[in-house]
């Protein structure tokens, strides 16, 4: 697919740019208007449109065009067409002597609907494939654009791909407008800033910024905006081909880019001073900037006792380091350094490895890449397959590969938590996942040795990441004190006095005395 | 966008001490499985009588112990015994395991080795000579236990097999670990010895395995060396005051006869320390201190505990019964075998240096001439949960 669009892009482009000229007129009479809109929409068959006559004795001709499917008719009929046909039908009504053009007149007389005029026919079809409906009439040289766009998706709920314990289970959905009523909801404040653009050359997919002003730091919103007019793409499918493109490092493993679902997390983040970016079509939204913190950061963790979250912090971070070097650590410890093993330890791995054909870096390098495809038969299967896909995997994994000799024991269960910790932080699952056997060949290679290697490169390249001019690795590198209370340790939310992420914030915007900023108790004491 | 500019150069000179630095780190850099290897849980070594090195080595198959997985099995039943025992002669020791080879499968792995038995000839003849290659080597467990073999040789010790643990290597080991709670072996692990036998001023000692029975040993008592050669043994009572005296005790119960039959009083702590005081610049005599914490842990007669005096007496008599053993133990290797095993030579050299120059070479003679001062302070802090001793109220 992607291929077939890439080779025909340039083509393409040019032909629909020729198509309709961008201060091409509305043609007053109706009958060009039709001929012109059958030029533009030959092919295709969900376009319709639809004539009336309205005024004392069909007066006025008009034409309404839409696309079936994306507007609402009922709307339409009701509230747009039938008041008109009403209205006008009595002669005084419509004089010219009552003053005004004809369409001012028209708008004048819907009420419930909002009609805006549109000038060109270039923007008249534009806001038809968008969704709209556009009313043509005869002697007009402009159309008005009426919005009965239809609202169709999926219902708010409870996210699947973060699900939390305590706090909202309200997530985003496909639908932009809904997505950003839900942070409205949550932020009663006119410094909640959405600022709307489109991105996609064919698309055309409504993207938005959302930051608080005064909180999100000037340069980064700037910076977002610049980065986000540069994206040149056909399409917008999803936020992850944002992401891709206005990523610091686009070929490092980390995400410098977040993204979430769910509400309660994301106003989370523009109380930190992040600017989010939402799009039309995926529930899915980007925060920037984004550091390495955030990948062990949970919201339970700000509802919850201070303790009990920074002990499920620290489990986070663990289950980090695990997820990439168990393996490698492993391999390492049998094929290298069996002096460091108890005693008794030692007989137990001599015991599970007697008979195992392979040398244990093979047999973890199988296990890992069994385990993996398993992992991905899981997300793209139907899902009552998938109950099937793990009773076979937990067979062939954990029984049979063990009872034919073919694997040893401690390695089911190395591999087993190993897997379990990489399911721990899904940010770094990617990363987790590829670092993993680079750790696993290291350390077949030089034992610790190669372990530490990889270790110290992992942590350069990871102190070299910046996320929107902020260091990946703030708090630690720098380190920045006030935010070490939101780091691998968890201080009471009272407590937090300052926000993480950007670290210089200016109190710009005390023009407006009722910016209800006391959204982080303690507000007023931040520098 | 904030990015930090520096010179490439810098940065890959940067990285290059980084990764550099890594290579210091000591490593084993050769790859090989753990089932390539063979784990020798006890190791035994001997003279034979026409001057030739005896490796008795104790592997595991850990396969067998798996099988017998409560470690209760026996080898019974056809399935694979959980350890073999194989013996080789040759003229060095590393000639020696290598050589063994040609009798096991895989290499031997010294890594894991428990225990470390000398026979009887090896130690009369000299031990050092025969240790050289344990520290030399850079896969040897520094933590293994050494014992002497006496009236049994090494490969007896390691061929005997009951069903207390399926690793025979383990059950020596533990009968050498529970001695914090007897008090009547010492246990010497190989860096210990290492020192010892580095360190000028004090002479070396080894625990003691005999074989008790058919199928058991005992761990008890001392091998008395003098400069790498078996000079004698000591008996069970007199290690103990060697042990008391060189802080070794942890727990032991020393029996105490009172009028009325004996008091077993158990140590809680004791604090051992040996010095030699010196008069008009030569040394006057050797000191011992020790400070024992015990509780009455029996009262085998029909005495009463009631009133502080009878407790002040026990302990006087405690700090008796200690003060005789360890005087039994000194004047042993004093007189018997002029081997300096308590260090006090080592206190000397460290705190007359000067002196200890001079006499290094008399010292063993000195040291079995000087008299001894042996100081032993006992406090009572339990008497248990009766007070007096069980009897009929009449």
């Amino acid at each position: 697919m992607i291929n077939i669009r890439n080779q025909e892009k340039t083509a393409n482009q040019n032909k629909v740019q020729n198509f309709i000229d961008s201060r091409e007129p509305i043609p007053e009479r109706l009958e060009l208007v039709k001929t012109r809109l059958n030029e533009i929409f030959s092919g295709t068959d969900d376009f319709m449109y639809r004539e009336f006559t309205c005024g004392k004795n069909g007066s006025i001709k008009i034409l309404v065009a839409f696309i079936r499917g994306l507007v609402d008719k009922r709307t339409l009929n009701q509230e747009v067409i039938r008041p008109l046909i009403e209205r006008f039908s009595s002669e005084e009504f419509y004089t010219p002597a009552a003053g005004g053009r004809l369409y001012e007149r028209f708008i004048e007389a819907v009420i419930n609907v909002d009609l805006k005029e549109a000038d060109t026919m270039h923007q008249a079809v534009n806001s038809i494939v968008s969704g709209e409906a556009l009313l043509f009439i005869e002697g007009e040289d402009k159309a008005l654009v009426i919005g009965v766009k239809r609202v169709q998706g999926r219902q708010v709920e409870e996210p699947d791909t973060e699900t939390s314990i305590r706090g909202s289970r309200e997530g985003f959905v496909e639908n932009l407008a809904v997505n950003t009523t839900l942070i409205r909801k949550r932020v009663k404040n006119p410094n909640l800033k959405i600022e709307m653009m489109k991105i996609g050359q064919q698309t055309k997919t409504d993207v938005c910024i959302c930051y608080i002003k005064g909180i999100a730091k000037d340069e980064i919103v700037k910076e977002v905006k610049e980065r986000l007019k540069k994206i040149k793409v056909d399409g917008v499918l999803d936020t992850g081909i944002i992401e891709q493109q206005i990523s610091d490092y686009r070929f490092s493993l980390f995400p410098t880019v977040g993204n979430s679902e769910k509400c309660d997390k994301l106003v989370g983040k523009l109380l930190d001073g992040r600017v989010a970016i939402l799009c039309d079509g995926t529930p899915f939204v980007l925060t920037v900037p984004y550091l390495f913190i955030e990948s062990i950061q949970v919201t339970d963790d700000y509802y919850d006792h201070a303790f009990f979250a920074t002990f499920m912090r620290l489990l986070r971070l663990i289950s980090l380091l695990v997820s990439v070097l168990l393996p490698g650590l492993y391999v390492a410890l049998v094929s290298f350094h069996q002096t460091v093993i108890p005693f008794k330890l030692m007989i137990t791995l001599a015991a599970s490895r007697q008979g195992i054909p392979f040398s244990p870096f093979i047999e973890a390098f199988l296990m890992i890449i069994v385990f993996e495809l398993l992992r991905e038969a899981g997300v793209r299967m139907p899902r009552p397959i998938g109950q099937a896909l793990s009773i076979v995997g937990a067979i062939v994994l954990g029984e049979a590969s063990v009872a034919a000799g073919i694997t040893s024991n401690l390695m089911v269960i190395i591999v087993a938590t190993t897997a379990i910790c990489s399911f721990i932080i899904p940010p770094f699952i990617r990363a987790t996942m590829l670092l993993r056997f680079v750790v696993l060949i290291a350390a077949n290679i030089l034992g610790f040795l190669g372990i530490w290697f990889v270790g110290i490169a992992v942590l350069i390249h990871l102190c070299k990441l910046h996320s929107f001019g902020i260091p990946y690795m703030t708090p630690f590198a720098p380190i920045t004190s006030a935010i070490l209370k939101d780091s691998f340790i968890v201080v009471p939310y009272w407590a937090m006095i300052t926000r993480s992420g950007a670290q210089e914030h200016v109190e710009e915007n005390s023009g407006s005395p009722d910016q209800s900023n006391n959204n982080k108790p303690g507000d007023e004491n931040k520098t | 966008m904030i990015c930090r500019k520096g010179s490439k150069g810098a940065k890959i000179a940067l990285l290059a001490i980084f990764l550099l630095s890594a290579l210091l780190l000591s490593g084993c850099w050769n790859n090989r499985d753990l089932t390539e290897m063979n784990l020798v849980s006890a190791a035994g070594l001997e003279r034979t009588k026409d001057g030739k090195l005896l490796l008795t080595v104790q592997v595991v198959e850990p396969a067998a112990i798996q099988s017998t997985s409560s470690g209760k099995g026996q080898g019974g039943n056809g399935s694979p015994y959980p350890t073999y025992v194989s013996s080789y002669e040759g003229e060095t020791l590393f000639e020696t395991i290598r050589g063994i080879l040609s009798t096991l499968d895989k290499k031997l792995f010294f890594s894991a080795t428990q225990i470390l038995i000398l026979g009887e000839n090896l130690a009369k003849d000299d031990i050092i000579e025969a240790l050289d290659f344990f520290q030399r080597d850079h896969e040897i467990n520094y933590k293994m236990y050494i014992l002497v073999a006496k009236d049994v040789s090494p490969q007896e010790i390691l061929e005997i097999k009951n069903d207390l643990d399926p690793i025979e290597a383990m059950y020596l080991k533990r009968t050498v670990d529970n001695n914090v709670a007897r008090g009547t072996v010492k246990r010497t692990m190989l860096i210990d010895l290492v020192k010892d036998i580095y360190c000028s001023g004090k002479q070396i000692a080894i625990g003691q395995i005999t074989k008790s029975g058919k199928k058991e040993v005992r761990t008890e008592g001392i091998a008395v060396f003098k400069d790498g050669k078996l000079a004698g043994w000591l008996n069970r009572r007199e290690t103990r005051g060697y042990l008391f005296a060189i802080n070794q005790i942890k727990s032991t119960i020393v029996n105490v006869p009172v009028e009325e039959g004996l008091v077993a009083i158990e140590t809680i702590s004791a604090k051992g320390k040996v010095h030699v005081p010196f008069k008009k610049g030569k040394p006057a005599a050797l000191g011992i201190k020790v400070n024992i914490e015990a509780a009455v842990g029996e009262y085998a007669g029909t005495g009463k505990l009631e009133c502080p005096e009878r407790i002040y007496e026990l302990e006087r008599k405690t700090e008796e019964v200690v003060r005789k053993e360890i005087e039994d133990a000194l004047k042993k290797v004093q007189k018997e075998f002029s081997s300096d095993i308590f260090g006090f030579g080592q206190q000397v050299r460290k705190y007359n240096p000067k002196y200890w120059k001079k006499i290094k070479k008399e010292w063993n003679e000195l040291f079995s001439e000087l008299p001894a001062d042996i100081k032993v302070k006992a406090k009572l802090r339990r008497v248990g949960s009766v007070r007096d001793s069980l009897e009929k109220d009449e």
